[in-house]
């Protein structure tokens, strides 16, 4: 029985690959913008996930107790996150669009290579379920406000108390 | 032939989790559950308690684990109360919510022994709207460490 037939590809008949991986997208819908951000981010793309960002980008990232920071601030966690788990993967588990705003829950995972918001590097392995909201205006960011428990993350590098970061 | 469209607009289940806020601040946890469909589910992420031999979780359903914790939570915090400070829609029935929660510790929650303060921390809810017309999935995050330091609870288990 044959379930399918193959067609020959005809290039004027291929549909258009969306950019996944570039932030040079034709018809930036918020939700590609935001998907743009994350997918550069996933890859450790920081350049190219902050070309989506706006320079009057607000940002509360409250985890790390950074609230009304701005676009160095942003790019500077997303280095820091990067260099610290360099096998880094971003599952998207649910996009939801609502007019100009994205919230996106992922699961956030990666095995540690450098020192992480205070916890010394112990090559454990991190899992953490997270939630980033985007505001979008035009085809730029415009805010970001990201939700995850620094307890789960502390709890994963092997943190004891979180009077002492530093120590195990 | 007619037809009607049985999903809710966005206005409408704006309007349905803006209730279920109002009574979470009146700590009206039978509300909160009434306006879930019998089969809603529920996952508080950040809710993770590690035992000697297994991790307790927020996850499983609104009438059950979820009724369990707000119950315990509103017992713990007797003063809990919200703040809600945006509230995005679709018609797609989700509901995007952003606020503040917060109470004073007066019995044990957790691990975390009362000592009588407070918290207020932000939280951010992702509902679905059935159908129906009933909220048939919630899920919430939060930073569980912002609100241990805020009660003095500063073991990470």
């Amino acid at each position: 029985m044959k379930l399918f037939t193959r067609r020959a590809a005809r290039p004027e008949e291929e549909e258009e690959q969306e950019p996944m991986t570039t932030a040079t997208t034709t018809t930036m819908t918020p939700a590609r913008t935001v998907t743009a951000f994350l997918t550069a981010f996933g890859q450790g793309d920081v350049a190219t996930a902050l070309s989506v960002v706006d320079e009057s980008v607000r940002v509360n990232l409250y985890a790390t107790g950074l609230r009304g920071a701005g676009k160095a601030e942003l790019g500077q966690f997303l280095v820091d996150t990067a260099t610290a788990f360099p096998d880094l993967r971003l599952t998207v588990r649910r996009t939801i669009e609502a007019g100009p705003v994205v919230t996106v829950e992922l699961k956030f995972e990666g095995t540690q290579a450098a020192d992480y918001l205070g916890a010394i590097n112990q090559e454990k392995h991190l899992d953490v379920d997270q939630a980033w909201r985007f505001t979008v205006e035009g085809d730029r960011i415009a805010g970001v406000d990201a939700y995850w428990c620094q307890n789960q993350l502390y709890r994963r590098l092997a943190v004891k108390r979180l009077d002492q970061i530093s120590l195990v | 032939m007619i037809t009607t469209e049985s999903r809710p607009t966005a206005a409408a289940s704006e309007a349905l989790v803006r209730a279920f806020f109002d009574a979470y601040r009146r700590q009206d946890v039978d509300t909160m559950t009434d306006l879930c469909s019998d089969n809603a589910d529920f996952s508080y992420v950040p809710y993770e308690v590690w035992g000697k031999q297994r991790v307790l979780r927020g996850d499983g359903k609104v009438k059950t684990v979820g009724k369990t914790i707000w119950t315990g939570l509103v017992n713990s915090f007797p003063d809990l109360t919200n703040t809600v400070h945006t509230v995005d829609a679709n018609d797609a029935g989700d509901v995007v919510v952003t606020c503040d929660i917060g109470g004073t510790q007066q019995l044990a929650w957790g691990l975390a022994e009362p000592r009588g303060k407070g918290f207020s921390e932000p939280h951010l809810f992702v509902f679905h709207v059935d159908d129906a017309g009933e909220i048939d999935r919630i899920s919430a995050y939060w930073d569980g460490a912002g609100i241990n330091r805020q009660l003095g609870h500063l073991e990470v288990d």
